[in-house]
């Protein structure tokens, strides 16, 4: 079989997955929109990003919880960032988690933050593994002498 | 009177993903008249995907990260058809900004974009000169009404 069309098989279910499972929103569509021939990186550049805020934000929420005294105010913040930057690109279920994430910080119920920064950790690295393979997949294909659609 | 917190409002325009920017039809929507914006959010991600978004429209677009930055530009004498701030900004906040913005006699349209929807933010911001509210993320179905009025 042609390994073109076998990598736009694998990309095409790949994608269709992500979308199913609620690992990404229609947001992520928008994104490849914003992908052209001015703008050609344009996904994997905000996707990196990501990754990279959502890295840092993660590291600053779990140090923040782990004070003696915890600024709930900074928590929050972060966890503004991080709904911010997640629905933006349309990482769903990583935003999901920031709404009972900001519940319990306005209640200052620890128990409850602790709970939601494991959740969001986990999340976070299932979406980035996907995405990751994603991008990963679309580059064997160009290698391969292939394009995939960006609609 | 503060206006309506935005929402889709069908202007006509087909639902799904592709209002608007349906490629596949090879035009996407263009603003027709010269238009400027400003992004105001301390986070990259949005600021990109906000920049990027109203770029692709044909709106000559800049970026800050804080309230301070957006006061410095516009006293600078920069002027701007839109101004889309974040609520929760690290020093000035959103209302704050939109309030010194407007205070330097300021006609821009003023969009306040938050993560979480809160009615005292909304209500704070209003007041403080926005003429909208809405969660993010910066979708078509908000920018598109907004480029047409602000067009006409």
């Amino acid at each position: 079989m042609d390994v073109v069309v076998q990598l736009q098989r694998q990309l095409a279910d790949h994608t269709a997955s992500l979308f199913h499972e609620g690992f990404l929103n229609d947001q992520f569509n928008q994104l490849q929109q914003l992908q052209d021939e001015s703008n050609p990186d344009f996904v994997v550049e905000v996707v990196s990003l990501f990754f990279e805020d959502s890295e840092r934000l993660l590291n600053e929420l779990a140090k923040a919880l782990e004070q003696q005294a915890v600024d709930y105010k900074k928590v929050d913040a972060h966890v503004h960032q991080l709904k911010g930057s997640s629905s933006s690109i349309g990482a769903q279920r990583v935003q999901g988690v920031c709404i009972p994430f900001r519940n319990f910080c306005e209640e200052q119920n620890i128990e409850g933050c602790l709970k939601c920064l494991q959740q969001v950790k986990h999340e976070y690295s299932l979406v980035k593994n996907k995405l990751e393979t994603l991008f990963k997949l679309e580059q064997q294909l160009i290698a391969a002498g292939g394009s995939f659609p960006t609609l | 009177m503060g206006a309506a917190v935005d929402h889709v409002t069908a202007m006509g325009m087909s639902g799904g993903s592709a209002e608007g920017n349906d490629k596949s039809q090879g035009q996407r929507f263009s603003c027709k008249s010269k238009l400027t914006a400003l992004v105001v959010d301390n986070g990259g991600v949005c600021r990109a995907i906000q920049t990027a978004l109203l770029r692709s429209y044909g709106v000559d677009t800049e970026a800050v990260e804080t309230g301070e930055a957006a006061v410095e530009l516009i006293a600078s004498g920069a002027t701007f058809s839109l101004i889309i701030i974040e609520m929760l900004l690290p020093f000035m906040n959103g209302p704050e900004t939109a309030k010194q913005i407007r205070a330097m006699g300021s006609q821009s349209k003023i969009l306040g974009i938050t993560a979480f929807f809160d009615e005292r933010d909304q209500q704070e911001f209003l007041a403080a000169g926005a003429d909208d509210f809405i969660e993010k993320p910066l979708s078509p179905e908000i920018v598109i009404p907004i480029i047409r009025e602000l067009d006409n």
